[in-house]
């Protein structure tokens, strides 16, 4: 093999590595637009042994409701639509109506800290994966043995 | 004639550059079975993209080192010798599935491959998806291997180790590949015949689904489909 052949294998092989690298790249920033929604906006307000409530809004489909699922210390609680009355969500210029928040009524908790995390569910691939997506922050909470929960923002 | 026939010492560029292409190939095929069949879900079409790359880079390959279709492997005249030199380690081989197989309480059963297609379409299928495996092993990976090491036990594992690798994380496929991996290679680097090989592919592919446990095989799933 003469070098002028090698050269041209070595070269070859730069540009190989570069497509594959290119083709990782394309594959996984489509993965990651596929498996999530990036005009996704919201906010958990408050939590507490009582209620958890907040808004959702897809920026992309603003008219849309955003399904919803809560989750207790990583345990699934309830889903819905998020679909309450916040007209301060219009006002801020966030939607097109005012159906956009959520409240979660919760089932008795037993005493102690907990964590509550709503996710919006985003279905891709023609419904073959449906992916959750975190709205806001987790926010702790603490139920006393009395009664009576707090929350922290 | 071929790169590998020259005995003639050969200088550390070309042996590195022979360890680059290997490498170059099976990251392409580790690509298409892990990365892309996990992100593209149904889409064929990007797990294609790698494969392709390889099979136009392989082929480029041999064109840069003037290789010929017969040196490859592509010939029929040494078919006979080739099925010789394979005879009796399939025979062990069947006999061996056989024997496994009884012991984890399976009974062979040679109409299951592909249920409700004749067995000689089967084994035409197989032959075809058999040559294309042994083409890419043997014709270049372990022609590749050999300008790194020469011909010998180290190439021949080598050729064995990569085939291993490509169907993980299905252990009895591990196992079973890197056993007829060294056979493979071996018999090639005494008479480089592909179609042989790929008739030995078709028939081995056949006894193995046939006699050693359904659960244990998953359906010859690898890669990421593995745990589809």
């Amino acid at each position: 093999m003469d070098t002028r052949s090698k050269s041209k294998l070595g070269h070859l092989l730069i540009a190989k590595s570069m497509a594959e690298a290119l083709l990782i790249t394309a594959v996984a920033v489509g993965f990651y637009f596929a498996t999530s929604n990036p005009y996704l906006r919201g906010v958990v307000d408050y939590a507490d042994n009582h209620a958890v409530a907040g808004w959702a809004v897809d920026e992309a489909h603003p008219a849309a409701r955003v399904e919803v699922q809560l989750y207790i210390d990583g345990i699934f609680v309830a889903d819905q639509a998020a679909a309450e009355f916040r007209p301060d969500i219009r006002e801020a210029r966030r939607a097109e109506d005012d159906r956009h928040g959520f409240v979660f009524k919760l089932p008795p908790i037993p005493p102690g800290d907990h964590e509550a995390r709503v996710y919006a569910t985003h279905v891709s691939s023609a419904g073959a994966r449906r992916t959750l997506q975190l709205i806001g922050k987790p926010l702790r909470f603490h139920v006393t043995a009395v009664e009576k929960g707090d929350a922290r923002r | 004639m071929s790169a590998i026939a020259n005995d003639a010492p050969r200088d550390i560029g070309d042996r590195q550059l022979a360890a680059w292409e290997i490498a170059s190939v099976v990251s392409s095929m580790l690509i298409a079975e892990w990365i892309a069949a996990s992100v593209a879900g149904g889409s064929r079409l990007v797990v294609a993209i790698p494969i392709t790359l390889a099979f136009a880079f392989m082929i480029t390959s041999h064109r840069l080192r003037s290789e010929t279709l017969r040196d490859l492997g592509f010939r029929f005249d040494n078919f006979a010798r080739a099925g010789m030199l394979l005879l009796i380690p399939m025979a062990v081989t069947a006999v061996l599935c056989l024997v496994v197989g009884r012991w984890f309480g399976r009974r062979p059963d040679f109409s299951n491959w592909h249920a409700g297609t004749p067995i000689i379409v089967q084994l035409v299928l197989g032959f075809g998806w058999g040559l294309a495996q042994q083409y890419v092993l043997q014709g270049f990976i372990n022609r590749r291997a050999q300008l790194f090491s020469n011909q010998g036990w180290l190439s021949v594992l080598l050729v064995a180790a990569v085939f291993a690798v490509l169907h993980l994380p299905n252990v009895w496929l591990v196992v079973a590949t890197f056993a007829g991996g060294v056979v493979w290679a071996l018999v090639y680097q005494r008479a480089p015949n592909l179609f042989a090989l790929a008739v030995s592919h078709s028939v081995m592919t056949w006894v193995v689904v046939s006699t050693l446990p359904t659960s244990a095989l998953h359906h010859l799933r690898i890669g990421f489909k593995y745990f589809g």
